[in-house]
């Protein structure tokens, strides 16, 4: 109970937090500074610019235009890695071999082929989707060798000595560990696509959410900018908190890991 | 709880016993490191060798370049002399960048993590920033501060601030409350708490936190130098080159951003394991 109202408490002083942010916001450049339009904007007019790239349409287009190479990118980066990732947690020798090349790539900072990759893969979806993989392919793979060395051996004698299937074992046994694992590595990944997603668009686009920030800020319309950052922050915030969520249901367990 | 620990105990004889009496030899003592360091070398010697044996088109060669000549880029970079003001930019943003990150947040995690009101009302933000790449703002910083240092150290700033304060947040929350009350029954004032117990017990997550920063910022520093936040630094060469295609001066700038990277995130990894030896509990990542 008292619990219960905590939640609802964190949830209260944080709305209230925002509207008193956005409140604040607002008012100095209503009232105490003089807005200049090609400094910063204000919330009134930033929702209002908002408003109007969702009703010409724009908004819907661009958010299609950045969600495909994402969703391809990140397609690849959740096979690709996880299949490396179980091979390795499985092959003991895969694991050695791979794990410290893996791992100088997963530290170092890999936005930093995105000039080679538009040279090598264009400008077009594939560049981009080739970047987005490359960035969140890592968080699976580690996250999924992690996860597959972590299969209680034990539990896996259990349930052969009590006349388990494979398929027994797979479903009972190695799913449920390495599972978890791939979702805290999604958390990860997701973050990074992201950072592709912009990288990929402020390097070459002619569409799509990132460019429209860069574009509009170019080109001083700073209300739509900040219209479509917000697109982006909110898009980053559904993704991030919508696998904290599912984390959290679906393993309660394992919440922080 | 004790059955479990009865069949650990039947189980462990038949998995140690052979490990203590056989001698290993040398590839089995080392086997991992061997593996390890003969794959990368593997993976450069055919990157080396292939254009060697397979004559290349023209247009591929122009896209091309082995481990030799990106190490000989790498070379004249420093020969020249060319890389020291960019490296020196590049090293300034980033320890200015870090230096101001750290400065901010250690007490404002202090402060979230010691009141839950305060932390109530920031944490849809620190949420919404932290989920967000910082690389949004780049644009409107740049419009602040103008093209130059400024605006690479305030990117380096805002991605390298909230894994910090987060950690930061996150190890005051665990802090231990029963030597904060005890400390405060001594009759201390909310800044010796802080000092004598909630910052030394939150030690082993702000350099966990400082490792995420690191890798943060470095990102930071290139982006912000990719997309104009300057012009000169090591980001700045990489994008020069990539428009001429100098495709080996490219991935000399990958190497050296990989190195620095791979050189700071293990020195803090060492910090991070001395400072957190004396703790059982596992530090979280974010």
């Amino acid at each position: 109970m008292s619990n219960f109202w905590y939640k609802r408490q964190r949830l209260v002083m944080g709305v209230v937090g925002v509207v008193l942010f956005f409140f604040v916001w607002e008012a100095l450049f209503s009232w105490v500074f003089e807005l200049n339009p090609f400094y910063i904007s204000k919330p009134s007019l930033i929702f209002a610019a908002w408003g109007a790239v969702i009703e010409n349409g724009q908004l819907w287009s661009d958010i299609l235009v950045s969600g495909r190479p994402l969703a391809f990118g990140f397609g690849a980066a959740v096979v690709v890695g996880v299949a490396f990732g179980v091979v390795m947690g499985w092959r003991a020798r895969v694991g050695y071999a791979l794990d410290p090349f893996f791992t100088a790539l997963y530290a170092s900072p890999l936005v930093a082929i995105a000039p080679l990759v538009i040279i090598y893969f264009g400008v077009g979806i594939a560049g981009k989707a080739i970047l987005i993989f490359t960035l969140c392919v890592f968080p699976f793979v580690f996250n999924a060798y992690a996860g597959v060395r972590s299969v209680d051996p034990l539990l896996v004698n259990v349930v052969r000595s009590l006349g388990g299937k494979e398929k027994d074992l797979y479903l009972k046994v190695i799913v449920p560990t390495v599972l978890p694992f791939l979702v805290a590595g999604a958390r990860y990944a997701i973050g990074r696509a992201l950072v592709g997603v912009l990288v990929g668009e402020f390097f070459a686009a002619s569409a799509g959410v990132g460019y429209r920030i860069a574009y509009y800020g170019d080109l001083y319309q700073l209300d739509r900018m900040f219209a479509n950052i917000l697109t982006m922050m909110v898009f980053a915030v559904i993704f991030t908190e919508g696998i904290r969520w599912a984390e959290r249901s679906a393993f309660p367990w394992r919440v922080g890991m | 709880m004790n059955d479990s620990s009865n069949v650990a105990v039947a189980v462990a004889p038949a998995d140690v016993a052979p490990a203590g009496i056989t001698r290993k030899t040398f590839f089995e003592a080392n086997e991992s490191s061997i593996l390890g360091m003969g794959f990368i070398a593997a993976v450069l010697a055919i990157w080396e060798v292939v254009p060697r044996i397979f004559t290349l088109s023209k247009a591929t060669q122009l896209f091309f370049a082995t481990p030799s000549q990106v190490m000989g880029a790498l070379y004249d970079l420093f020969a020249t002399g060319e890389i020291w003001p960019a490296l020196e930019f590049s090293a300034t943003a980033f320890t200015v960048g870090l230096l101001l990150s750290i400065a901010v947040a250690l007490p404002v995690g202090v402060v979230l993590g010691r009141s839950t009101s305060m932390n109530a009302m920031f944490d849809p933000f620190v949420t919404a920033f932290n989920a967000t790449p910082r690389l949004v703002f780049l644009p409107i910083v740049l419009i602040w501060f103008g093209i130059g240092m400024n605006t690479v150290v305030i990117i380096v700033f805002i991605g390298a601030v909230f894994p910090l304060l987060i950690n930061t947040y996150e190890g005051v929350k665990n802090a231990d409350k029963l030597l904060i009350n005890v400390v405060r029954s001594f009759g201390a004032r909310e800044w010796k708490i802080n000092t004598l117990v909630v910052l030394p017990n939150s030690m082993p997550y702000i350099i966990a936190g400082l490792r995420l920063a690191i890798g943060r910022a470095i990102l930071g520093i290139v982006v912000a130098e990719f997309f104009g936040g300057t012009t000169t630094g090591v980001g700045v060469i990489m994008v020069n080159a990539s428009g001429k295609y100098q495709v080996d001066l490219v991935f000399a700038g990958l190497v050296l951003f990989m190195a620095i990277s791979l050189v700071m995130t293990s020195a803090v990894r060492v910090l991070e394991q001395r400072l957190s030896r004396w703790r059982p509990e596992k530090v979280k990542n974010f």
